[in-house]
């Protein structure tokens, strides 16, 4: 079906290549160009087994903004991010190839710490996963498994990281209840003060909000943009009124590769390929 | 076009299988069946449980013959020919008559309620029930001094006299079981010193043992490689220097040139002059509470009663040897006096009985008395068995679920430890006789046994090849976990630790802890014992603790693995702090599983430990306050022994329902105790979430 704005290249799509067996080279916006990146991905693919989930991704994520990857469901975001930590090392049978620099420094270097890794880059998950203890205890779970003993650090850990995710107030007086009594967004705050009480160089969000109600899901867009700045966040959504509120850029995955990434706004209103233009004004996907 | 509508038509009825009625029926019908019988089984227990210690009265039975008969009615049966007998406890044991007697109705001229007559719980010889005629006190051969003489006068006196003989009694028992107790304990130390003594004495000198010097350098070495150890950072070269080092340790400790060294006969001799003097002074203690022992005894022995058996007209005897001489009042532990009883008294007795059942130890072959070591050796038997069984099983299940590639020898291993649960529990009695008593028990008793026991130059290739392995395995744990040689170095860690076992069976150094006992004759862990019992019962009970702990392991969703993981946390730290807490109530729910299960069996104790009578309680206040090679009572197997081993059946029947239904009251006592804790957890660690 055609449109009658300016009809951007055919041939780069993404459903070609995969056809004709060709490379596909992401359309990159000129935004992107001089920015600081904490993170840098290069040429990065992910098999499973033998099915390959990634195909050469390469992008820069942005020092201190919010980064939104979308894109349909089996586009490969997740395992992107997932690959970011290397939760994908918990799946059998994963292997990579490409390169990820954390701050300069390769993630997948045969010689780094796994686990310092770990603690370098905090997450998010789709459904909350608060730790069956209590509220103080599962924001310091960090530091105490990094072996911090001290009451004094655990507790500002705790007030700062519980303040950084807008939740303190309400569970300032019940820090030794479990967790588990918290209702669902307060419970998914929580996993976001767990996620930032070390300090994390990136902070991944994997579809935060999807088990959430409206109301929940809008305070926790409210978190990310109050987070954003001092963090750098990652996020993947499905939801692009979502991605278009709380990201300041923006990745378009599809088959497990990148197509097209820019600053929000541009991805959004000015797309320059046909299929990220089709997946945002929802025509597929 | 339309089509014709056809009229409503009678629908045949379904038919009756369709409808499921007899469905409905069977499985009603087979619920209530099982429901009938649980109910029953529980009803029954409790009711001869509860009736047992209930006072009933003593009845006097006028016989055609002319005879007397003074008893409490047990129960009435019919005959074949029509009539019906009667059987009446008559006690008596020492007149040389059987303490139960059946009357059959048509030899009985009159039967009335005997209101004179006493009933007398003795520590010896069963019940004895009779007519009270005086209690007097032997001043000397000749003189007597009559405290009373007149029925209803003796009846009076009987319980002040009984309360201050009691107190006589337990002061000898208190001397008896104190200080002459502990004195037996010494003497039994002495001579286990002394044995051990000429046993160190007749040892034969090593053939060829390294010399001082010698040890010295392998010593400086230990020393050397052990602190180059914790300086080197270097992985390969340290785990060398941690396995030489620990090589270095092991011949350091084994060829320690004091060891084993043959006693000179001066040593010998100076040792046995000292044991033999503090043997003296024992002896001389022994004999001043011996003394004194006798002096109670000799009081005690004064004070006496006549209590005269209705049917033969004889009194109560001293004891059967002395048929003449009347009972001391000492002997008597309880009088009762039914006639005279009235309801709030009959409770109180009821308790009081109650109260001597679970607080006392057995007598009369168990027929008599209480059960309280019977119950502290199933409390200790079932502690034990879970101690043993939970964390062995939590680990197990820790590494088939969370380690274990999922793959074709883990579902092998998860189907044959079903399997072991349905294995028959004598068959783990036959084996913990086998392996645990005469197999580990014996090395530990006698040290390694001489069929296995390899030379010493042997022993060392061995343990040399046993270090190389260790390198070699631990390099390659160390190494990517995902490489392809996985089942290479599963195969070489279950050849070391199967080495290590040869190893450590075949050692040339290891002479036992009770050497010198068992070559007395006494094994002391070397049969069966608390600690094997406990250890069968565990292994009796591990698949079930297995199968639910890797349930409720696997149960622990894999987003809080995931979360533990994103926080940094290592994969044993995961284990620690997420899923074991949050596994914790299904492990517990297996533990409870394993006590109800070890708590009621009784097949393999006979073979592994209980015992008819345990002449010391497992545990008490002499150093190591747990004795766990000693035997102990079991109320599973003592309800066996009342049942079918006592000499006195109709006595101990009344016993068998009580004891039952003390075994079905601590199981559920125990098993509400660890629901409880569960439920506590639950709370903890759960939510609706989950």
């Amino acid at each position: 079906m055609a449109t009658q704005k300016p009809q951007p290249s055919e041939v780069r799509t993404v459903a070609h290549a995969v056809n004709n067996g060709t490379a596909f080279e992401a359309e990159c916006h000129d935004e992107l160009l001089n920015l600081d990146s904490v993170l840098g991905i290069s040429k990065f693919s992910l098999w499973y087994g033998k099915s390959r989930a990634l195909y050469d991704v390469s992008m820069d994520i942005p020092r201190g903004k919010v980064t939104a990857l979308i894109g349909p469901s089996g586009c490969g975001k997740s395992t992107l991010l997932r690959s970011v930590n290397r939760l994908n090392d918990l799946v059998p049978s994963v292997s990579t190839d490409g390169e990820m620099l954390l701050n300069g420094r390769s993630i997948y270097d045969p010689s780094i710490d796994v686990i310092a890794l770990r603690k370098r880059v905090g997450m998010v998950f789709q459904k909350s996963n608060p730790f069956p203890m209590s509220i103080f205890e599962n924001v310091v779970y960090p530091l105490r498994i990094a072996g911090e003993r001290k009451k004094s650090v655990l507790r500002e850990t705790c007030e700062r990281a519980l303040k950084a995710a807008a939740i303190w107030d309400e569970v300032k007086d019940r820090l030794n209840e479990s967790a588990l009594g918290l209702s669902g967004g307060q419970q998914q705050r929580l996993c976001i003060a767990r996620a930032v009480a070390v300090e994390p160089e990136v902070l991944l969000m994997d579809e935060p909000c999807s088990a959430l109600d409206p109301i929940a899901t809008a305070k926790i867009e409210e978190l990310i943009h109050e987070i954003a700045g001092r963090y750098t966040v990652l996020i993947v959504t499905h939801n692009m009124q979502q991605a278009s509120r709380v990201s300041d850029y923006t990745a378009f995955m599809y088959l497990g590769r990148l197509v097209e990434y820019g600053s929000t706004s541009h991805i959004f209103q000015n797309p320059r390929l046909t299929e990220t233009e089709q997946y945002v004004t929802g025509r597929f996907g | 076009m339309s089509t014709e509508v056809k009229p409503m038509q009678q629908l045949p009825p379904t038919p009756l299988q369709a409808r499921g009625v007899g469905g409905t029926w069977a499985t009603g019908l087979a619920l209530v069946l099982c429901v009938a019988m649980i109910v029953g089984l529980l009803a029954m227990i409790f009711i001869g449980g509860a009736k047992t210690f209930w006072q009933k009265p003593l009845e006097r039975v006028e016989l055609l013959s002319g005879e007397s008969v003074v008893g409490i009615e047990y129960r009435t049966e019919a005959q074949p020919d029509g009539t019906s007998r009667t059987l009446y406890r008559v006690g008596n044991r020492d007149l040389g008559q059987q303490p139960f007697r059946w009357i059959s109705d048509s030899e009985v001229a009159s039967t009335s309620i005997a209101d004179n007559a006493i009933l007398l719980d003795r520590q010896e010889w069963g019940i004895w029930i009779g007519v009270p005629e005086r209690i007097y006190k032997l001043e000397d051969e000749a003189t007597e001094t009559v405290l009373a003489s007149d029925t209803s006068e003796v009846w009076g006196v009987l319980q002040q006299q009984l309360d201050l003989a009691a107190k006589r009694r337990n002061e000898t028992e208190h001397i008896r079981s104190g200080p002459i107790a502990s004195i037996n304990d010494k003497l039994e130390d002495l001579r286990l010193s002394d044995l051990n003594a000429h046993m160190n004495a007749s040892r034969e000198a090593r053939p060829y043992r390294i010399g001082w010097a010698v040890w010295s350098v392998l010593a400086g070495l230990f020393v050397v490689f052990g602190i180059a150890a914790t300086r080197i950072n270097k992985p390969a070269v340290r785990r060398v220097l941690v396995i030489l080092s620990a090589l270095l340790l092991l011949a350091v400790y084994a060829e320690r040139p004091w060891s084993k060294v043959p006693w000179s006969q001066e040593r010998l001799q100076s040792h046995l002059a000292q044991t033999e003097s503090k043997r003296a002074e024992l002896a001389e203690e022994f004999n001043a509470l011996n003394q004194q022992l006798a002096e109670l005894e000799a009081e005690d022995a004064k004070y006496r009663i006549d209590v005269r058996d209705v049917t033969s007209g004889r009194l109560a005897p001293i004891s059967r040897s002395l048929p003449n001489e009347s009972m001391k009042l000492s002997q008597i532990l309880r009088a009762v006096r039914p006639s005279d009883l009235g309801l709030g008294g009959k409770i109180e007795l009821y308790f009081a009985r109650w109260r001597e059942f679970i607080w006392t130890n057995p007598r009369e072959a168990n027929t008599e008395g209480g059960v309280f070591p019977v119950i502290v050796g199933t409390l200790i038997v079932t502690l034990m068995l879970t101690v043993a069984v939970v964390p062995l099983g939590v680990l197990a299940a820790l590494y088939m679920r969370e380690y274990a590639k999922q793959g074709v020898v883990v579902s092998i291993l998860r189907v044959a430890i079903n399997n072991l649960a349905g294995v028959p529990s004598i068959v783990y009695g036959v084996f913990g006789l086998g392996f645990f008593c005469y197999g580990l028990g014996g090395v530990i008793d006698g040290g390694t046994d001489s069929a296995f026991m390899l030379k010493i130059g042997q022993w060392w290739v061995l343990v040399l090849v046993l270090a190389a392995m260790l390198f070699v395995t631990l390099t390659l744990a160390g190494k990517d976990s995902k490489n392809k040689k996985g089942w290479l170095a599963g195969g070489l860690w279950a050849a070391t630790a199967l080495l290590t076992v040869i190893a450590v069976f075949s050692t040339p150094y290891f002479e036992g802890f009770f050497r010198a006992k068992l070559i007395d004759g006494s094994p002391t862990f070397g049969t069966s014992g608390l600690l094997w019992a406990s250890l069968t019962l565990a292994l009796l009970t591990l698949p079930v603790v297995i199968v639910s702990a890797e349930e409720a392991i696997a149960a622990v969703p894999a987003s809080l693995r995931e979360g533990s993981y994103g926080c940094g946390a290592s994969k044993w730290q995961t284990i620690q702090r997420v899923v074991l807490p949050g596994a914790m109530p299904g492990i517990l729910t297996g533990a409870i599983l394993a006590m109800a299960r070890g708590a009621g069996e009784v097949a393999p104790l006979m073979i592994v430990g209980a015992v008819k009578l345990a002449p010391k309680l497992p545990v008490d206040g002499d150093f190591p306050y747990l004795h766990a090679d000693r035997s102990f009572m079991h109320l599973g197997f003592h309800i066996f022994d009342l049942a079918f081993k006592s000499p006195d059946s109709e006595a101990a029947r009344g016993f068998v329902w009580t004891t039952t239904l003390l075994l079905v009251t601590l199981v559920v006592l125990m098993n509400l105790v660890a629901i409880r804790i569960r439920s506590k957890l639950k709370a903890k660690f759960q939510s609706g979430q989950f």
